[in-house]
């Protein structure tokens, strides 16, 4: 394959002209390079997939077979697990809950990535270099989990699902830096030649800038949602009733519940894990991308 | 400014003001103003509780935070987070340079190992904790298990000499793969022909390495220095979900805010005292700044030497 040419580089340049005829010599020392190399893969594979192979075995086993075989591969898989893991940690609308805190919240954050980022990467509003230095110093305020939570009080929103969106709504992390860095990619021309067609601000914003700009807003939406779905302290401290629960609290209460049954346990874990490794498929791409223009920016 | 700014191409300038600081007021009431209302608080008596009046008492919070009844509580929590960030970030930086010049190299499926090595990063702290909770139970996960083939045992988060050393462990676990993307982006700007140079100048690979590869490097090495330390100074997610939120052997500050802020548990005991778990959050937001001041000043040093 292309692989073994490129690799000719760790080689010394000088045995590759008689390489063909000499091949016998020159090769074991590369093959058993390369076994290295694959040994070093195989370990760090090993430290990330064991981790969740063996929960997903754990997930398999019942209480008793747990008890007498704690390590070993699952013998009868006990698929009841998950069923029961369901109902009783009531995940349904554990989970309909984050859904809706992620989506409304990443919803917010983006929103105001794409109405502070665009005019200030464009210059359309005064004092751009203030701005750009907001955009800067919300990825640095301090831990604020006090304010927040008398602010909710102070206006009702305590124990509210709106007050908990709007807290994390406004977790814009990288957001309108990442999307403002983006924006100076669009051409200018496009702004002149829409308002020249009597396009208005508003309409030019949302019809041609955002399909545009579509990737970046997604990067962005993608990196706040998934910080969201995975966020426990702020929930903890914001809602005290647990029907409004999102998923990770419901599911550190499950183990406060049934922590010494680790079959029930397992099979909970997954139950939140697997949309997310599912979901990782899909939306890897924008996270890779978020966080290389988040250090870029 | 006014270069900057291109003659304003649509007719009415007030659609962009009103949807700009529409955003920018819900960005202000909800995120910067508790923000700065941190240092306000952590001058007053402010309790969980509604309705009870509020006073200011100066520098007390800040005076209870040093005093004797608090100081040996707040330096072993000073302690572990500083060893907490260091270790993780200089473990985690290490680590991700080998796996991202590893992965650098032409192997068969190195896609699919990256987005393994990056996958943490989607699962966020309850499952990551729970998943290591289950590897090392001491009842016969699977860490125990190998400790018995060398006929000992441990309790693991469950022992106060090991648990930070874990926690730490997880931590780089989880946040790694954001390293190794860094790094590996870094590795592809290097062009090819340098290494080729330095092949033909009779360089040996290692040398290839320190005299091409980590130079060339050298911004990936600040940023990802930069994003470890702040991120981990700042972490207590993890910590919570492994040690729960009173353990002193993985007590960090971080943690401490939520403790004397809340009590630890969910949102109930509402009579802790909030304005000394504000004043503790300043103490912790100075030093994250501090520590951020001093790094970026020394990288910055190095990679104008380099």
């Amino acid at each position: 394959m292309s692989t073994l040419t490129s690799t000719s580089t760790a080689a010394a340049p000088a045995a590759t002209p008689s390489g063909r005829h000499a091949g016998g010599r020159t090769r074991p020392p590369r093959r058993r390079g390369r076994i290295w190399l694959y040994l070093c893969v195989a370990a760090v594979l090993v430290l990330f997939l064991f981790p969740l192979l063996f929960l997903a075995n754990t997930a398999l086993k019942s209480n008793a077979e747990f008890a007498s075989n704690p390590v070993g591969l699952v013998h009868s898989p006990h698929w009841s697990n998950f069923s029961q893991a369901w109902s009783k940690g009531n995940f349904g609308s554990y989970v309909l809950n984050s859904i809706l805190y992620t989506a409304a919240g990443a919803g917010i954050g983006t929103f105001i990535a794409l109405v502070m980022g665009f005019p200030v990467a464009r210059g359309y509003i005064r004092g751009g270099k203030v701005w750009r230095a907001v955009f800067a110093l919300v990825l640095f305020l301090p831990n604020a989990l006090i304010t927040q939570f008398q602010l909710l009080l102070r206006l009702h929103l305590y124990d509210n699902r709106l007050g908990y969106i709007l807290m994390v709504g406004v977790g814009v992390g990288v957001g309108p830096l990442l999307f403002s860095g983006f924006v100076s990619s669009l051409p200018r021309e496009l702004d002149e030649a829409a308002a020249m067609d009597g396009v208005g601000y508003w309409r030019y914003l949302f019809t041609f800038v955002l399909p545009l700009a579509r990737p970046a807003l997604v990067t962005c939406f993608i990196l706040q949602a998934v910080w969201i779905w995975n966020e426990i302290i702020l929930a903890t401290v914001l809602l005290a009733d647990p029907t409004k629960f999102p998923v990770t609290v419901g599911l550190y209460a499950f183990k406060g519940t049934y922590g010494n049954q680790w079959g029930l346990l397992a099979a909970a874990t997954l139950i939140v894990a697997a949309p997310l490794v599912i979901g990782y498929l899909f939306i890897q791409r924008y996270l890779v991308n978020g966080v290389l223009g988040a250090v870029k920016g | 400014m006014a270069s900057t700014a291109s003659p304003f191409p649509f007719p009415h300038r007030f659609p962009v003001r009103i949807s700009f600081f529409a955003g920018f007021a819900v960005l202000t009431v909800f995120g910067l103003v508790p923000a700065a209302l941190v240092l306000v608080a952590s001058f007053t008596d402010l309790r969980g509780l509604p309705g009870i009046p509020v006073n200011f008492i100066g520098i007390d919070n800040y005076r209870s935070f040093f005093s004797a009844a608090h100081l040996d509580d707040n330096l072993n929590a000073l302690k572990n987070t500083l060893v907490f960030a260091g270790v993780s970030t200089v473990v985690q930086l290490a680590l991700a340079l080998g796996i991202s010049v590893l992965l650098n190299r032409p192997l068969r499926g190195r896609a699919f190992y990256r987005s393994v090595v990056f996958m943490p990063t989607v699962l966020g702290v309850t499952v990551i904790g729970l998943v290591w909770s289950l590897m090392f139970n001491p009842s016969g996960g699977p860490a125990a298990k190998v400790l018995s083939w060398f006929g000992t045992d441990s309790a693991f988060f469950g022992d106060p000499k090991l648990a930070l050393a874990l926690v730490t462990f997880v931590q780089i676990w989880a946040v790694v793969g954001v390293s190794v993307i860094i790094f590996l982006a870094g590795l592809q700007s290097i062009p090819e022909e340098l290494y080729e140079a330095a092949s033909i100048d009779g360089a040996s690979g290692w040398k290839r390495f320190r005299l091409v590869t980590l130079p060339l490097l050298a911004p990936s090495i600040t940023a990802n220095v930069l994003l470890g330390v702040v991120n981990a100074m700042q972490s207590y997610q993890l910590t919570y979900v492994l040690t729960g939120p009173s353990n002193k052997a993985t007590q960090v500050l971080s943690l401490m805010v939520y403790v004397q802020g809340f009590g630890g548990t969910s949102g109930t005991t509402l009579s802790q005292s909030q304005g000394y778990a504000a004043a503790i959050s300043m103490v912790q937001f100075v030093l994250v700044g501090a520590i951020v001041v001093v790094t970026m000043r020394y990288l910055r040093k190095r990679e104008a030497r380099l």
